[in-house]
């Protein structure tokens, strides 16, 4: 029933291929795009970091030691 | 009305849909997987081959109503130069791309076994060709164009010129002779098509919207802190 279903009718190597491809594209663009985003954020993160240690560098002293 | 336009709003809403949005694609892509797969039925002509229908017909719709918005966002950009419209359509053109890819990938795989080749440079064809080159386009001026503003200016250009090949693409079928069939579902008539194979169709079609617009606010959020991150 299963080899049935994976066959369909003779035309699966085309149905499959068109699902996969579709599946693949869409599932690599969405991690992808989640992947900008991450690096993007943590950038975002450092950089805000960063400038509070410029504007309060003995806090940061203090914490560091 | 419009206050949901707002940069500061839009990614706040962002945030927060994008779980329910992702709950909700999962259950209907599972629907809609099910019924285009298994609980169908098979076309008297077209026989099995009729499955790639419900991931070609979305796509394409998907990748020509994309466009459709890009083209929108594009003209109120270079008109009334509003800049947050063109970072909608910066967000939203890889995800245009990629569905005209499959469209166009699945659409060949479904005309080897029913019109016995691949390819023809026929109306419909070759406009979804012109679409994914548009797209491609654009997508590379973003990339390659490092000064913001200019990039924005040429690519509205591109947006809004591109807006000339949606109703090629749409009526080709009709003004040409083609392999291809002509539309079944129209929004001025009753669908030709069978509800069997009808609920399927528009279930992956709300499955691929909803996917699009997961993508589409992840894209928006990234575009707007890479903005902040930029100006620092």
């Amino acid at each position: 029933m299963i080899s049935e279903f994976l066959n369909m009718g003779g035309y699966g190597l085309y149905i499959w291929l068109s699902y996969a491809f579709s599946a693949i594209s869409l599932v690599s663009l969405y991690y992808s795009s989640l992947k900008k985003l991450n690096v993007i954020r943590n950038k975002e993160y450092l950089y805000q970091e960063s400038e509070k240690s410029i504007q309060d560098p003995v806090s940061n002293q203090a914490k560091s030691i | 009305m419009f206050g949901i336009f707002k940069p500061r709003t839009f990614f706040n809403l962002a945030s927060t849909s994008i779980f329910w949005l992702k709950i909700i694609f999962i259950f209907s892509i599972i629907i809609g997987l099910g019924l285009a797969l298994v609980f169908s039925p098979i076309d008297y002509l077209q026989k099995d081959t009729v499955r790639i229908m419900y991931v070609h017909v979305p796509s394409s719709w998907i990748s020509l109503l994309i466009f459709l918005i890009i083209g929108i966002c594009s003209f109120i950009s270079l008109i009334f130069r509003v800049k947050v419209f063109s970072v909608y359509a910066k967000s939203l053109a890889p995800i245009g791309l990629v569905f005209s890819l499959i469209s166009v990938v699945t659409g060949s795989l479904w005309g080897f076994p029913t019109w016995g080749t691949f390819w023809s440079w026929d109306g419909r064809l070759t406009s979804m060709f012109i679409l994914v080159l548009t797209y491609i386009l654009y997508v590379l001026l973003w990339s390659f164009i490092k000064d913001y503003n200019s990039a924005e200016k040429i690519t509205n250009i591109v947006g809004v010129a591109g807006l000339i090949n949606i109703p090629i693409v749409k009526f080709s079928v009709a003004w040409w002779n083609s392999l291809h069939q002509p539309s079944s579902i129209t929004l001025t008539a009753a669908p030709t098509i069978h509800s069997s194979m009808l609920a399927p169709l528009l279930i992956m079609f709300f499955s691929f919207s909803i996917l699009s617009l997961i993508i589409f606010l992840i894209r928006y959020k990234y575009e707007i802190i890479n903005f902040r991150v930029n100006k620092k």
